[in-house]
């Protein structure tokens, strides 16, 4: 959280996930571009610059999808959200190497025409055969999925989120799954259709599978039945006492909107569960301090009015709550975010 | 039940979560290492070819569909008798400088590839690249109508695909090879079983010219193609009809 702008809010967490994601893909790239050639029986080598090319469009590719896996994970087990914490540095650097591996491949297969041809140019007229599957200009679909790469990771930043607004800012950051499926099209229409060996294309269907499959998982396990017709009465959402303290349940309503009631000992209020910074599941994060913090990047709201603590000015909206016996009932009707209210507690009648 | 520890980016990391942390930035790190290696020692072989040096040699210049020279004074490595197709630096033909020198005997001199008994050299700017030989007299080429084929191969870029890129064919490589096509560079016809000894032809369209730009929907396809095949001197020449073409599952 802060309530200016600077480039990288660094802290040591930040600093270990950048380490392990840069050592990850230096090896890749060592292992790829320095090791392998020398193991390589082949009766002439592979052009360097091509092997460079490779290593890099193929180290993108494994990145995004490491990238793209951590989310449902985050949502399987709670114990993957810090890897969920600094995804967009991660993100940053894949579209460095996603960049790397399109300026090698211009400068080689795009480059030294005579008439001179503008590199971009000739990606877009050397291949034109868009009616035809075998031989379709997949370089088109690299070219989509970077300029998406090089947009997220421009926007990537909270001063970006807040301009354009979450909504717009998550929307658009979902481009991020169109620019996944066309990378798998630019290695299935291109790099596949040279192998000889089988393993690059079980490695890309392990990995678009693995992608499908854990966002299926994921979107399966969080299908909350939504009280139906509910809309306006009093809602019956359980026993108060099975609630933890500092811990949440989360209600799906009719209307779609989750709402996460907390436990502070004895008091129960309840907020939407939706963060305002990336709309992160409030109701899975922990009252700490007082605040309910977000599992997501930590930012934190007042449990009773739903207002980060000053000087902060994120605002949820508040869900009004009432206890019979030692049954709670929630009120759908969302309050305006930031509405202050009296949390009930056990023993309260 | 023991409370599971809650990670929050800006405090440290909870005692309970840092095995498990540590583990996963480990596979995370091997996975990486574990593809990069698979991907990168099981990339195909990219087949022979490559630069086979600075070659100066002298031959009868043919300028259709594609300049090439018969060559009558050799080299060590290209001996009297071999057809040598011409390119120029990067992505480009010598049409326009070896247009007036049909016929002639001339001096190329350039960088040399080699693959299989295809022979190119990228012969070098001005006239120390290519350059009419005054007074001497051209050897009559022979000429022999090998019939009609139907031929089953890659369509290729002559000089990508005798090394000067590695590798030089495949779809991958497409778009390069269409610019090379587009510059003017020979394209040459590989065909699966070899035609009377040799398993590359020079490209040619029905009337032994210059192919058109249609074909380039084809390039780096496995394509059925038929037309007449001829001998001059000792290069084969397609002369594909492109309405015959067929590419292959």
């Amino acid at each position: 959280m802060s309530v200016k702008y600077v480039p990288v809010q660094w802290n040591t967490n930040k600093w270990i996930y950048d380490a392990v994601v840069i050592l990850a893909a230096g090896l890749f790239l060592w292992l790829f571009i320095a090791v392998a050639p020398g193991f390589l029986d082949h009766e002439r080598p592979i052009t360097p610059l091509m092997n460079r090319a490779r290593a890099f469009g193929m180290c993108a590719f494994l990145m995004l999808t490491a990238i793209l896996c951590i989310g449902p994970l985050a949502r399987l087990d709670p114990r993957f959200l810090p890897l969920l914490y600094n995804r967009r540095h991660f993100g940053v650097l894949t579209s460095l190497v996603a960049l790397a591996h399109a300026g090698l491949i211009l400068d080689w297969y795009y480059g030294f025409t005579a008439p001179r041809i503008a590199k971009l140019e000739g990606v877009l007229i050397a291949n034109q055969s868009y009616a035809q599957l075998l031989g379709f200009p997949f370089e088109l679909f690299g070219l989509f999925a970077l300029t998406v790469l090089l947009i997220l990771a421009a926007t990537s930043h909270d001063f970006w989120l807040k301009f354009l607004t979450p909504p717009v800012w998550k929307r658009l950051h979902f481009l991020i799954y169109a620019a996944y499926a066309a990378v798998v099209a630019h290695i299935a229409l291109g790099a596949l259709q040279d192998q000889t060996h089988p393993a690059l294309a079980a490695l890309t269907l392990v990995a678009a599978t693995l992608v499908a499959g854990l966002h299926g998982w994921a979107a399966i396990r969080e299908r909350a039945p939504a009280r139906a017709g509910q809309t306006t009465d009093l809602m019956p959402i359980g026993p108060a006492d099975t609630i933890a303290d500092g811990r949440a349940r989360v209600i799906a309503l009719a209307s779609g909107e989750r709402v996460a009631v907390f436990r502070d000992k004895d008091a129960f209020s309840a907020i939407s569960n939706a963060c305002a910074h990336q709309n992160g599941p409030l109701g899975e994060g922990r009252i700490i301090d007082g605040c309910v913090t977000c599992p997501w990047h930590g930012f934190q709201y007042r449990v009773t009015d739903g207002c980060s603590p000053a000087p902060f000015t994120e605002k949820v909206p508040t869900y009004r709550l009432e206890l019979r016996g030692k049954e709670l009932f929630l009120d759908p009707r969302p309050n305006p975010p930031g509405t202050a209210l009296d949390p009930v507690r056990l023993g309260q009648m | 039940m023991a409370e599971k520890p809650f990670f929050v980016g800006y405090l440290s990391v909870p005692p309970g979560l840092r095995a498990f942390l540590a583990v996963s930035a480990l596979c995370l790190v091997a996975l990486f290492a574990f593809v990069g290696w698979t991907v990168a020692t099981t990339q195909a072989d990219p087949m022979p070819g490559g630069f086979s040096g600075r070659q100066t040699l002298t031959g009868v210049l043919s300028v259709d569909p594609y300049p090439w020279v018969h060559v009558t004074t050799g080299s060590d490595a290209i001996p009297a008798g071999r057809p040598v197709l011409l390119s120029a630096p990067g992505k480009s033909g010598v049409a326009p400088r070896a247009a007036g020198l049909d016929g002639q005997v001339v001096e190329i001199s350039g960088g040399g590839l080699r693959r299989g008994d295809l022979d190119l050299v990228q012969v070098r700017g001005g006239a120390r690249g290519l350059s009419p030989v005054e007074g001497a007299s051209a050897p009559a080429l022979r000429h022999q109508d090998l019939g009609r084929w139907r031929l089953t191969g890659e369509i290729c870029d002559g000089k990508c695909y005798a090394g000067a890129m590695s590798p030089g064919t495949g779809l991958a490589h497409r778009a390069c090879a269409n610019l090379c096509l587009i510059g003017g560079v020979p394209p040459v016809f590989v065909s699966t079983k070899p035609v009377d000894g040799e398993a590359f032809l020079l490209l040619a369209n029905a009337d032994g010219l210059a192919v058109t730009e249609q074909l380039l929907d084809h390039v780096a396809l496995r394509v059925e193609l038929e037309g007449r095949i001829e001998r001059r001197g000792n290069l084969l020449v397609f002369r594909a009809a492109p309405e015959t073409l067929r590419v292959l599952p």
